[in-house]
């Protein structure tokens, strides 16, 4: 077997316990954004539906990748297994790759679930093209790149604010379940070079064909990407 | 085999540079097992660390069977198996399969991994607990089992750091001859500890860091003669006695009561009578002589306390 299947092994054990766990608060999670959110909306028309029924399993991706991830990453660090697993002779790229491996697919249990839940709730049909495989993945990589990268580079408390602190901007001051219209130009702006909006394009893109999921989104959720994966690398290869 | 030539390690903190390696150098050879003794912070494990990759010498060489391991972090790690200092992570998983796991891991073949493990368990006598989860395991067991991960398909070289911690003494007996089996197959053995009196018995060769810098090196009984007198006495004095002078016995320590003198061979007799007159007199409660041990000479080595005339502790 190889080495990614082995480490793959490793974490599936060594999470059996909590993995279930966190499938059951991250797929609660995907569909109490479905339910709950509905209640700041006043009215629920076609849109307001496609967009909370798409930017649910978008947020559930970000909250695994951005926050159950590191905070792992963190409490190894804390336990100095990380640097054990640091010292054995394994490639660096299959520890990182076993790794979104696992955060992928606790993820997409949640995807699903949401996805049914907003078709049963608002009535919908979505017209899911093949690009939702790549935008899916393309998602939960960046969003597990960035909070490993996040993980890697930070102290422990550091990392706990960090993450804390991204949930609720991509919770609430993103538009990811809502159109970015609603958003003042200051913040939309910004949203123009962060990755989350482009994110929740290029998923709801591929689920609903409203042809949101353009050249650029994915270009610019592929380039922070890169950064996310550049840094965890390089991290892991720092020595002290 | 391993060759560390002149390594320093500086480490830059908050509080100002560290130093944590000063020019230390060391070999081993195929077969050897050598023992790093030190006290906490005199830089064992940055030794360690920088063997495996997980730190880099500010300046040096290290060297395992011809290959710059310090340019090659990634064949270092394939050349050197290591207990970490810190536990093993075994949260979720079982002796049987973290052991399997890692010899896999190390290259070794399923059928021969599996083999090696049920032996190293049953060398150690833990089959009890071959198949309970890590978080149930005591702090002895899981460092057995750090053990068994850096043995299972040894480096080279394998490095152990403290890997008696917390383990009872007759399953300590069983793996120091794991580890002197070790060396026998033609590994090297690096055994990082501070127990000097456990560590005797194991190894071939000794080594003593102190604050970064080798301060002495040889086998245990070369170290041992290196203390001119090589007997102790030692004297347990009575509750608010002051010490009394020493006409034999020089340097001496003081230990709570226990009061310890080196003698010479010519001063035995009359020693052993100076220290009946003192329990006689009722200075003293008790009194031994004994052969100066390894212990005596890593005080001596790395500083300990003496007292002076007045019975004040001095630090050396």
């Amino acid at each position: 077997m190889s080495s990614y299947g082995l480490l793959l092994r490793w974490q599936l054990l060594r999470l059996r316990i909590v993995l279930p766990l966190i499938v059951i608060v991250q797929t609660a999670l995907a569909v109490s954004v479905v339910l709950g959110f509905v209640f700041l909306a006043p009215t629920v028309d076609r849109q307001v539906a496609l967009y909370l029924a798409t930017g649910a399993p978008t947020l559930g991706l970000l909250v695994v990748g951005l926050a159950t991830a590191p905070q792992l990453v963190s409490q190894a660090k804390l336990q100095g297994s990380l640097d054990y697993l640091r010292a054995l002779p394994v490639p660096r790229l299959a520890y990182l790759f076993a790794d979104l491996t696992v955060w992928f697919v606790t993820a997409l249990p949640g995807l699903a679930a949401a996805l049914l839940v907003a078709a049963l709730r608002f009535d919908l049909d979505y017209r899911i093209s093949l690009l939702v495989v790549p935008a899916v993945v393309l998602t939960a990589v960046t969003a597990t790149a960035l909070g490993y990268g996040l993980a890697y580079a930070l102290s422990p408390s550091a990392t706990a604010v960090a993450t804390q602190l991204l949930v609720l901007v991509v919770l609430l001051f993103s538009p990811i379940t809502y159109p970015a219209g609603r958003l003042p130009a200051w913040l939309s702006a910004v949203h123009d070079v962060l990755p989350f909006r482009a994110m929740g394009d290029i998923v709801r893109g591929a689920l609903t064909g409203d042809g949101s999921g353009t050249a650029s989104a994915y270009l610019l959720v592929a380039l922070w990407c890169a950064v996310g994966l550049v840094t965890t690398y390089t991290v892991m290869l720092r020595r002290d | 085999m391993l060759d560390i030539s002149h390594v320093t390690k500086r480490y830059r903190r908050r509080t100002g540079a560290v130093l944590a390696n000063d020019d230390v150098s060391l070999r081993l050879g195929a077969g050897e097992v050598v023992g790093l003794l030190g006290h906490n912070g005199a830089g064992k494990t940055t030794l360690v660390n920088q063997i495996v990759g997980l730190a880099a010498p500010t300046s040096g060489r290290i060297t395992l069977d011809g290959h710059d391991l310090v340019a090659q972090p990634a064949l270092a790690r394939r050349l050197v198996s290591l207990q970490p200092q810190g536990q093993v992570p075994l949260d979720g998983i079982t002796p049987r399969q973290a052991i399997e796991l890692l010899g896999r891991l190390r290259g070794g073949g399923a059928a021969t991994v599996r083999r090696r493990t049920t032996e190293l368990i049953a060398a150690l006598d833990i089959e009890e607990w071959a198949t309970t989860v890590g978080n149930r395991l005591s702090g002895g067991v899981r460092r057995l089992v750090g053990f068994c991960m850096a043995a299972v398909v040894p480096g080279l070289l394998v490095t152990l750091d403290e890997p008696t911690n917390d383990v009872d003494p007759v399953r300590r007996t069983a793996l120091w001859s794991l580890v002197r089996r070790l060396g026998d197959e033609g590994h090297a053995v690096l055994l990082v500890s501070h127990n000097v009196a456990e560590v005797e018995r194991a190894v071939d060769r000794l080594v003593v860091l102190d604050r970064g810098r080798v301060v002495a090196e040889g086998t245990p009984s070369a170290l041992k003669a290196r203390v001119s007198n090589p007997l102790r006495l030692q004297i347990l004095l009575a509750p608010g006695v002051p010490v009394p002078e020493a006409p034999y016995g020089e340097p001496s320590t003081l230990d709570g009561r226990w009061w310890r003198l080196h003698v010479a061979e010519l001063d035995v007799a009359p020693a052993v009578a100076w220290a009946r007159d003192l329990a006689a007199a009722g200075t003293a409660l008790e009194f031994s002589l004994t052969p100066t041990s390894l212990e005596d000479v890593y005080v001596e080595l790395v500083g300990g306390r003496t007292v002076d005339r007045e019975g004040v502790e001095v630090v050396v």
